[in-house]
């Protein structure tokens, strides 16, 4: 009874495996046939550059792209599109201004052989009778391409090659290479970025006009009492970086003497050396006012942006924008407390508040 | 006669403290302190050439004459953002990427109040110069206060980028990808694997190790555990740069916004994060980014990150459905067991008679 059963399962056992076999290699040829084909249509394209000869908005000018073709395929056309965006499966934007309808194909080293199919604003095709690769860094020039008008937006030229001579079917290679047209020295059809930056004991929102005080006197150092005072500074620009401003010096010192300042942000505390700023009201003591100005991507570096908390390091950035920012108007409070040991004199500081760019 | 002496001396005396004393009261005032410039300048200048150009520079003061020194200075990145880090002090070393030799520049400006002054730069570099990308600043300085405790001074700065074409050394390694939440609040900014508050950006962070600044390009997929897709088609919109040596954090907003705005009587553009429509779940980020010089290889990097974002209110509703489920389900097991429990009694019953 036991061994016949044991010979049925044996049977059985044995007939899986047959067929498991069998399921694998139709399997494994069945992804064979698949993939191939599909794996040699996704090879990039390899060593992708692009040489604008004069990167100036607008101007005609000539392009020599250049590429290692990857697959040993047949080529019968490569297809050179035009636009904003680099990834080859989104929309193609054309890059404002650019126009490459004129272009002639001046010069070709490596696969060559090849002449314009076709051109449009943003599309060139070159073809020839599909031959194989034999020489795979390649090399196209052509003349007479406008550049984009747009400083703004790089762009770039979207690289596929075919088998077909009018680049349609099946792509084999693709690739994209990356321009950039710069700023020129005039461009008198674009606003220029400016930045626009005032200081002072008082400002006026859009730095028409300031108090013209440029120093303050805090009063006489005393043990018990915090000494504090407040300027102001108005800072706006149209530049995409936006802005970002630091304040340098040294704190108040007298001949070798120096009233320490505070590396942290830290609370004013009467009878111990201090020297700090901050850019926002407070209460301990009452001196300042928050950010003025209703653009909110101006702010106040985190360090100074905390109520009844001061800190002085020079050199630190104490207020910016990661863009665009019309006026807006920050209120700088400083604090002066001195022990009993410190010694007599007329402590100074001049701070410089350095508005800049960003990169 | 001695009266009339006395008179002259004393008119001598007048007249020579007025001479002298004007001069002085004039040097010490105050400089204008309220300017406008250009922020930023971007050159391409082949070995041996030159480029001359001017800059402008306003005095937006109605009073008093803007009196400016100006000097180059050097500058790097202060962290993984934008904002520079100048070299101010005059011994400051001088950086391998350094303009200071070939930018030149008028020493000292005045300009009228209410007016501007277009002022002559030019950039020279030697023949047989590498290439690579050159940066330095334009310090502009107006003079400092005398009095008081507290003196206060305004410099502005422009950032002025040359780019030498040629064969150069493009090398930029991606350190991090992910959800990204930009300071905010006294919270450093920071990449979040799993968020409770919906972000805003997706960020990458770049380690540049080549001899170029780089600005990448590029867009960023991200997909919902369901499948919903959106796509950040610019992942570069400010044309930011990664300097030479910075490991550069590069924030892109998942919904980008822009507004046209009137800044100084000229239109301009702004752009900023809006609140991006995510659902809660399983988020998949995928970045396609490209970089390169002019004539150089176009390079591109690619990487895929994910992060849960979970909101307070999706996870209470969680919490309160699993609540009810288990509920639901031991309801079930108990009315199954009371049942079972029911059915099993009159036969044990019945055995015992």
């Amino acid at each position: 009874m036991h061994h016949h059963r044991r010979a049925q399962f044996h049977e059985q056992v044995n007939s899986w495996h047959h067929v498991w076999s069998e399921a694998i290699l139709s399997f494994v040829l069945a992804l064979l046939l698949l993939v191939t084909p599909v794996s040699a249509a996704q090879m990039r394209l390899q060593d992708r550059s692009l040489y604008v000869q004069n990167n100036t908005p607008s101007v005609e000018t000539s392009y020599t792209v250049s590429f290692r073709y990857m697959s040993p395929e047949s080529i019968g056309s490569v297809s050179f599109l035009f636009c904003v965006d680099p990834i080859p499966y989104h929309e193609c934007v054309t890059p404002p201004g650019l126009d490459v309808s004129g272009a002639t194909l001046v010069d070709q080293s490596g696969e060559s052989g090849f002449t314009i199919l076709s051109k449009s604003t943003n599309h060139i095709v070159l073809t020839r009778p599909a031959g194989p690769i034999t020489s795979a860094m390649s090399s196209y020039k052509f003349d007479n391409i406008i550049n984009p008008s747009n400083t703004d937006l790089s762009f770039s030229v979207r690289l596929r090659t075919h088998a077909t001579p009018n680049a349609t079917g099946t792509q084999i290679d693709f690739g994209s290479v990356k321009g950039q047209i710069t700023e020129g020295i005039l461009i008198e059809t674009q606003v220029p970025p400016m930045l626009i930056f005032c200081l002072a004991e008082e400002v006026a929102d859009n730095c028409a006009s300031t108090n013209e005080t440029f120093y303050k006197d805090m009063g006489t150092l005393e043990p018990a009492t915090t000494l504090s005072a407040q300027s102001q500074m108005a800072v706006g620009t149209n530049a995409t970086g936006g802005f970002a401003i630091t304040a340098s010096g040294i704190p108040p010192s007298a001949g070798t003497n120096v009233i320490e300042p505070l590396l942290l942000s830290t609370e004013s505390k009467p009878g111990s050396n201090q020297f700090g700023i901050n850019l926002v009201a407070n209460n301990a003591p009452a001196v300042g006012i928050d950010p003025q100005g209703i653009w909110a991507n101006a702010i106040v570096a985190s360090d100074y942006n905390v109520p009844n908390k001061y800190k002085y390091v020079s050199g630190d950035l104490v207020a910016y924008s990661p863009n665009v920012s019309l006026m807006k108007k920050f209120t700088v409070s400083y604090i002066l407390n001195t022990s009993d040991e410190l010694k007599a004199g007329v402590y100074s500081t001049t701070i410089t508040y350095i508005a800049s760019g960003r990169f | 006669m001695k009266r009339f002496q006395s008179i002259l001396v004393a008119a001598f005396v007048l007249l020579a403290a007025t001479v002298y004393l004007l001069p002085v009261s004039s040097a010490s005032a105050q400089s204008s302190a309220s300017l406008s410039i250009v922020p930023r300048k971007n050159y391409t200048i082949e070995p041996g050439k030159s480029v001359k150009d001017t800059i402008t520079i306003r005095n937006l003061d109605t009073e008093r004459p803007l009196e400016l020194s100006l000097r180059v200075v050097d500058f790097t990145y202060s962290d993984d953002g934008g904002t520079p880090k100048l070299m101010i002090a005059e011994d400051a070393p001088q950086t391998t990427w350094s303009l200071k030799p070939y930018l030149k520049l008028p020493k000292n400006v005045v300009i009228e109040p209410k007016s501007s002054k277009s002022i002559d730069i030019g950039v020279s570099m030697p023949a047989n110069h590498g290439a690579g990308s050159f940066y330095s600043a334009i310090l502009y300085s107006s003079g400092s206060s005398e009095g008081g405790n507290v003196g206060l001074s305004a410099s502005g700065v422009t950032l002025v980028f040359a780019s030498v074409p040629g064969e150069v050394d493009q090398n930029l390694t991606l350190k991090n990808f992910g959800a990204y939440h930009v300071a905010k609040d006294g919270k450093p900014a920071s990449y979040v694997y799993a968020t409770m508050d919906i972000p805003y950006t997706i960020g990458f962070t770049l380690k540049n190790e080549g001899n170029v600044t780089e600005s990448p390009v590029g867009s960023i997929t991200l997909k919902h555990m369901f499948g919903e897709e959106t796509v950040i088609n610019d992942i570069n919109p400010n044309k930011s740069l990664a300097l030479i040596g910075q490991e550069r954090t590069f924030a892109a907003c998942i919904k980008l916004q822009s507004q046209d705005v009137n800044f100084n009587g000229s239109a301009s553009q702004t752009k900023a994060c809006a609140e991006p429509s995510l659902l809660p779940g399983l988020y998949t980020a995928t970045l396609d980014m490209y970089y390169g010089q002019n004539g150089n290889n176009t390079k591109d990097l690619s990487s895929t990150a994910h992060f849960w974002y979970l909101p307070l209110w999706f996870i209470i509703i969680s919490v309160i459905v699993l609540l009810l489920i288990a509920y639901f389900v031991w309801r079930i097991v108990s009315k199954v067991r009371g049942y079972s429990h029911r059915k099993a009694q009159p036969k044990r019953s019945t055995r015992r008679r």
